[in-house]
């Protein structure tokens, strides 16, 4: 039975409100039990526990829909996770065998060519790759001054966020697009909305660090700072190159896959295999053709894999009825045009993860763009993609999901790692609430302009 | 050892002794430093044994935070890395604390507490006669840019007289300028430096800012008669003056050359602070000369 065959079949038996809940209250838990219950939520140990419970009656309810269809889509979200976690595995094994070492100077010049790369890097390596890469170097750059909040503030707009629109690779969201039949060169029409958010985000921080730089030379170090000894000058250098090599052994996996993979293995699961063995062997050879040493500089673990590994097992399977119940139901729900999906979308990655935030408004955007004619399915978001008005719709909900995610530091992954690395180096990032005032004042009216101009 | 009690009015009595022991935090930062030689030339003089007192941050550090999916290991890593960083630094502060005390032959001892920084100076405030700490200090180090807010919390509950020093202050010099309102903060403030020692070998002069002359002379001379009790000599002098009380009194201490001003902290309650703004904190924020503040 193929996939569209599966999700047509869920359709018509119909998913109840409640089978959502586990979902809703899932993402809602992701959200504020770090805050709340921190020292239990550290433990992915409880995490697996957590994920578990609610996935649970998840699990229950789809198997009594029946092996082919409940059963089905079940296989259909497993295959899904563990082709979601190969891309994330080898995109994180391979940038943490690649460190930047040595100093630079931290000019507003060099600051804004490291953002700009790190917009770029974005999409090619993962906005968590780019980040992991490029932190490091532009902390290290900067940390004889002492005004360093907004470089970690449009560090995570920029390089942990923006950057990663236009490859399914850049983002996690876009890349489960790309499982579900997304097209690899689709992402590519956002070009026009990564350049305008990256390109007036890079040129406002410009302004910014240079009045920042002028003001810190004209009144000195801020009353009680303790003066910062200059670091030793070395010379800045690109170790483990040979990823790079790996590297476009992962992209070359993902764009053959997504473009040819079809005529290459006509069986889906065949496919799905074949990718995931296809990143896993360059993971691999990331992995034993680099030194040692290299890891241990970028501190390299596998403790964040776990956790994503662990709460995404959790999302992949709560999240299956609430898609189904979109697919069915978004016609109803009154978010018909492209600004609508792409605030709304935005609205939920800014306090939610993204990731399944923008399948959920793939969902609603197949439902609204059928309208009940039964040709587009959430299964397969190739048919969105190519559909005259679906098409304006995914571009929102992408738009939305990856750019809003950098509205808070819970909306993407990526986020809350370059604020706990900026705090190792005792460059000073703001609270949570302080944030969310940066982002507000800069970010929201970035994305109005944005809504306007390709949107409405 | 020397102690007297003093019956300020019908309700003000307080028990003040010679100051024996100092606490003096440290936090590493050209404020701690001033506090700390400050604090050291005091102690020398008096003499008196000085306790440094560190604080790491811990449960600051390790609060709950927001974060994405993936965010948890790197929140433990950087808490571990915050957490060594503030028990490494604060060794160091000690180290050199227990150095500097050792070269100037001065009785002294040293204490890391780990705990939140308000809390933890707070309760050792109550166990020694004088604490002293830098204007400017940073007890949050690790995650916060400024810390103005410990030092409220410790100015508006400690019990026993704090000393504020800012920056660039090595001692408190030879002249002392008491701001006596009449206010049973102030009251409990000249009594406690009285039976300080601190007065010793120094000149007092006992100030009130007040637009009636007349009232701000007599108020001073009941200061300046209170003093006497102890058998310190002091000077009253009236202020009635265009400025503001805290430009006033600046003014006063810097024309006067003292190296030290006296005055009772927080008089109001906090709704009052709201409404009318605080002088205390006012003058904190702006003072080049150390501050011996009561509650």
């Amino acid at each position: 039975m193929s996939s569209a065959e599966v999700a047509s079949r869920a359709v018509q038996t119909g998913t109840p409100a409640w089978a959502v809940a586990p979902f809703v209250a899932y993402l809602l838990s992701i959200a504020a039990l770090p805050l709340f219950l921190g020292h239990f939520w550290e433990k992915n140990r409880n995490k697996l526990i957590f994920a578990l419970a609610l996935s649970a009656p998840v699990i229950a309810f789809l198997l009594g829909r029946g092996a082919t269809t409940g059963g089905a889509q079940l296989l259909r979200t497993g295959i899904d996770y563990v082709g979601f976690m190969a891309l994330l595995g080898a995109l994180f094994t391979i940038t943490g065998n690649v460190c930047l070492s040595g100093s630079l100077p931290g000019t507003p010049a060099v600051n804004t060519a490291l953002l700009a790369a790190g917009a770029v890097l974005g999409s090619v390596v993962g906005t968590t790759g780019a980040s992991a890469l490029l932190i490091r170097p532009l902390l290290r750059a900067n940390e004889q001054r002492f005004k360093t909040t907004h470089l970690v503030v449009f560090f995570i707009f920029i390089v942990a966020n923006g950057g990663g629109l236009l490859t399914p690779l850049g983002d996690p969201p876009l890349f489960l697009g790309f499982l579900r039949g997304v097209p690899f060169t689709w992402t590519l029409r956002l070009l026009p909305m990564w350049a305008l958010e990256n390109g007036v985000l890079l040129a406002l921080f410009a302004v910014v660090d240079s009045v920042v730089v002028a003001r810190e030379r004209r009144t000195g170090p801020p009353r009680g700072s303790t003066p910062r000894p200059a670091p030793l000058p070395e010379r800045f250098r690109l170790q483990g190159r040979l990823n790079l090599l790996w590297l476009l052994g992962v992209v070359a996996v993902v764009f053959v896959m997504g473009t040819y993979g079809a005529r290459l293995f006509p069986d889906e699961h065949a496919r799905a295999v074949a990718q995931i063995a296809g990143m896993s062997t360059f993971a691999a050879l990331s992995w034993f053709f680099t030194s040692p040493d290299v890891r241990a500089k970028n501190r390299f673990t596998w403790a964040p894999m776990i956790e994503v590994a662990v709460v995404f097992l959790g999302v992949f399977v709560t999240m299956v009825p609430a898609l189904s119940f979109l697919e069915e139901r978004g016609a109803s729900l009154g978010v018909t045009q492209p600004w609508q999906f792409f605030w709304a979308s935005g609205a939920l990655s800014s306090v939610l993860d993204n990731a399944p935030t923008y399948l959920t408004f793939a969902s609603l955007a197949t439902g609204v763009a059928d309208a009940g004619a039964g040709v587009l399915s959430t299964a397969d978001l190739g048919t969105l993609a190519a559909h005259p008005v679906g098409q304006h719709l995914l571009q929102a909900v992408s738009c939305g999901s990856v750019m809003m995610g950098a509205v808070t530091y819970i909306g993407n992954g990526p986020n809350f790692m370059v604020k706990a690395i900026a705090d190792q180096h005792h460059a000073r990032t703001p609270s949570f609430f302080g944030y969310i005032v940066w982002s507000g004042a800069i970010l929201l009216p970035l994305f109005w302009v944005i809504s306007r101009i390709f949107f409405h | 050892m020397f102690e007297a009690r003093l019956d300020l009015s019908d309700s003000v009595l307080v028990r003040a002794r010679m100051f024996k022991e100092i606490l003096v935090c440290l936090e590493g930062s050209p404020s701690s430093d001033a506090a700390l030689r400050t604090a050291m030339s005091i102690a020398a003089l008096l003499p008196a044994r000085l306790v440094g007192l560190a604080v790491v941050d811990e449960p600051d550090i390790r609060a709950g935070a927001a974060m994405g999916i993936g965010g948890a290991a790197f929140k433990h890593e950087r808490d571990e890395a915050l957490v060594a960083d503030a028990h490494a630094r604060a060794a160091e502060w000690l180290n050199a604390f227990e150095r500097r005390c050792r070269d100037a032959k001065i009785a002294a001892y040293a204490l890391e507490i780990v705990g939140r920084p308000a809390d933890a100076i707070l309760e050792e405030t109550d166990k020694h006669d004088l604490t002293v700490l830098g204007r400017d200090a940073n007890f949050r180090f690790e995650t916060a840019s400024d810390d103005s807010k410990t030092r409220e919390a410790i100015l508006h509950k400690a019990t026993r007289p704090v000393l504020v020093v800012p920056e660039t202050v090595h001692d408190i010099g030879t002249r002392v300028v008491i701001a006596f309102d009449g206010s049973r903060a102030a009251r409990r403030a000249l009594a406690s430096f009285a039976g300080s020692g601190l007065a010793t070998g120094r000149e007092v002069y006992v100030a009130t800012v007040d637009d009636n002359g007349a009232r701000a002379w007599e108020l001073a001379a009941e200061g300046v008669d209170l003093l006497k009790q102890q058998r310190i000599p002091a000077t009253p002098h009236n202020i009635v003056s265009a400025l503001s009380n805290t430009d006033a009194l600046f003014t006063f201490a810097e024309s006067s050359g003292a190296g030290l001003l006296v005055m009772g902290a927080f008089a109001h309650s906090r709704l009052q602070h709201l409404f009318h703004g605080s002088v205390t904190r006012g003058i904190v924020e702006r003072t080049t000369i150390p501050l011996y503040l009561q509650h």
